[in-house]
């Protein structure tokens, strides 16, 4: 009896979890799902009924969406654009958090400062310099002119990220390193990178999730309607056609699918990398 | 094999003189350890000597070649470290192997070599493990192995079982031991436990401070310490120092605070009136015979099974004692005791240098 009150006491104390718990999962959920139903269903459904489920259920709305408009170019707009500058910001970043975290030099406090300054400066600061400079290089309205810019401003969050979870690694491994016949080089390449993967994997995801979806640098620095990315080309598509909101909605999941794939695939490595050190 | 000469090296880290101008000699096959607390200098003067830390000043010479601009892989060293430092991504295998496939050794050898090393440490069946597999005393051994497969002309140890549990630690001690005495290499091994040191070294080399306090063979500096540093450095439980001024009532001795004199051995050679620390080990104290002996109250006693130690008041000063017999003491009670005449020591206050 006694231990059947204990029970539904301990029951009684986790309801405000569960609760919320279901309320973030609604809130957060809710409009992904409504917009999930929406990509099924023609415009004209969804002004009858804003909230309907999908019936009949048009698939055949991914395949316009992708042929009959742009989301196809823009799609490899981005994805190109986004797969480069991942891939630089990781290999810079990383080698710049490596010698960060490793070599004591002169102006080692300085630079660090220098390169984690750009953690704190919001994106339209930069926007008119940008813009400028692009222009005197003849890189305005180029998808390197973004790339390059993708990989400057993300750059201080990388080191950031980096810098902390490469410091951990024990000096020793370094030093075995040295003995066992490795150059400065390798031993970034071969000992700091592989034990590092964790925390490179977690700014792999968080750099492709958010450029995959940035929008303030490409509808400043990008004009052609052929060099667009997906959210640039999701807003072209609502501008040109005002209430076509299920195409729409067919567009935003295909943007979507990409970051849900990355996560599934690197969640994991993603949170060791970020709790790394947190527990021994 | 090969022998280390260590002449004149100091390390300044900026504006701060870690090691003064330090000279030893390691002989080819002994077992040189560095001993001494943390922050010593014992350790940098091992880094020095592989190679990862820059020589301010001196020369090191390895096996009669001054290796003072040879990067630590063509030094033939091989080095063991605190924290293993195995590669994680790397099997057990391939972590010993690595040295030898970067210097672009041929498969075979390489295998050969692997295989012999983890025969010799008990590895067999641990070489397709990662090291996040092993237990720490596994590790510890795969770290040795690697070591080992280099063939390297010196063994470097940076203090490789403080990780260790202690049951495992003195296992692994007379594992390190035995290994030394098969290969018969070289080897400098770095710690701040004196007990690992005394059981371990061919030779000891006591640090403080950047500078050596003594070097010798253990029990040549376990029975003469060359000052108080040392004595009471090593030696568990410590050495019992009590200071005193030295006179002369029939025959030599130290009075001590409390009215306890201290006797002393006939030709010690103290003039009167020397502040002196009269120093005895607690196994050099015994209950005297009859009437006599100093007197001494008991505070605690722990019986560790082996022995009774016991701490006593003595005068002024706490002292410990060390029984091998068992004794029922009580906290309070009053016990005689005697110091062992030829187990004295005495060094100077001012100094701290050894007297006698």
């Amino acid at each position: 009896m006694a231990t059947q009150m204990r029970l539904g006491f301990a029951q009684l104390r986790r309801l405000p979890l569960v609760l919320f718990v279901v309320l973030y999962s609604v809130v957060s959920g809710g409009p992904f799902l409504w917009v999930a139903t929406m990509s099924l269903r023609t415009t004209a459904e969804i002004f009858k009924n804003p909230y309907g489920v999908p019936s009949p259920v048009h698939w055949e709305k991914f395949a316009d969406a992708w042929t009959k408009s742009n989301y196809s170019t823009y799609f490899w707009n981005s994805a190109t654009v986004v797969v480069v500058a991942v891939a630089l910001v990781t290999v810079i970043g990383s080698m710049a958090a490596h010698c960060l975290a490793r070599y004591r030099f002169r102006g080692n406090r300085f630079v660090r400062f220098l390169i984690l300054s750009g953690l704190v400066l919001p994106p339209q600061l930069l926007i008119l310099a940008l813009f400028q400079i692009l222009l005197d290089l003849d890189l305005y309205n180029t998808l390197t002119g973004l790339v390059i810019v993708y990989v400057a401003t993300h750059i201080a969050m990388t080191v950031y990220i980096l810098e902390g979870f490469f410091a951990q690694i024990p000096q020793d491994l370094f030093d075995a390193a040295r003995m066992d016949g490795y150059s400065d080089f390798e031993i970034f390449w071969r000992v700091t990178m592989p034990i590092g993967a964790p925390a490179i994997f977690t700014t792999v995801t968080l750099n492709f999730i958010i450029l995959w979806n940035e929008f303030l640098f490409a509808v400043v620095l990008l004009t052609d309607d052929a060099k667009r990315t997906l959210p640039l080309g999701i807003m072209h598509f609502t501008g040109s056609h005002q209430l076509d909101v299920g195409m729409v909605a067919t567009g935003l999941m295909i943007a979507i699918l990409p970051i849900i794939l990355i996560y599934a695939f690197f969640s994991e490595a993603m949170i060791k990398g970020m709790t790394a050190g947190a527990v021994r | 094999m090969a022998s280390v000469e260590v002449s004149n090296v100091a390390k300044r880290f900026g504006s701060v003189q870690v090691i003064h101008g330090i000279d030893v000699t390691i002989d080819e096959g002994s077992f040189v350890v560095l001993l001494g607390p943390s922050g010593c200098g014992k350790s940098t003067l091992l880094r020095m000597i592989a190679g990862l830390e820059e020589i301010t000043n001196g020369e090191i010479a390895i096996g009669g070649r001054v290796v003072n601009n040879v990067s630590p892989k063509d030094r033939d060293i091989a080095m063991v470290f605190q924290n293993y430092a195995l590669y994680p991504h790397m099997k057990v295998f391939d972590n010993m192997a690595f040295s030898l496939k970067l210097a672009k050794v041929d498969k075979k050898t390489i295998e050969q070599k692997v295989r012999r090393a983890a025969e010799i440490l008990n590895l067999g069946e641990y070489l397709d493990r990662y090291p996040r597999q092993l237990s720490g005393g596994q590790r510890q051994r795969v770290a040795m192995g690697r070591a080992i497969v280099r063939d390297p002309q010196v063994f470097l140890f940076d203090e490789p079982l403080s990780n260790l549990d202690a049951k495992l630690r003195v296992q692994m001690r007379t594992e390190i031991r035995e290994l030394h005495q098969r290969l018969k290499s070289t080897s400098v091994y770095v710690t701040h436990d004196q007990i690992e040191a005394m059981t371990m070294a061919d030779k000891i080399v006591v640090m403080r401070d950047g500078r050596i306090e003594q070097a010798g063979a253990p029990l040549d500096v376990y029975d003469h310490p060359n000052n108080l540093f040392v004595a009471g450095f090593i030696g568990s439980p410590a050495m019992n120092l009590i200071p005193g001024t030295v006179g002369s009532q029939g025959s030599p001795s130290v009075l001590a605070n409390g009215g306890i004199n201290l006797p002393l051995p006939a030709g010690t050679g103290a003039r009167e009136g020397t502040k002196v620390i009269y120093g005895v080990r607690p196994d050099h104290l015994e209950l005297a015979n009859g009437s006599g002996g100093l007197p001494a109250d008991v505070v605690v006693v722990e019986p560790t099974g082996s022995e009774t130690l016991v701490l006593c008041k003595l005068g002024e000063s706490e002292i410990q004692v060390s029984f091998k017999e068992r004794h029922a003491f009580k906290p309070g009670q009053r016990i005689a005791l005697t110091p062992m005449r030829d187990k004295i020591h005495l060094f100077d206050a001012g100094s701290g240098q050894r007297l006698k």
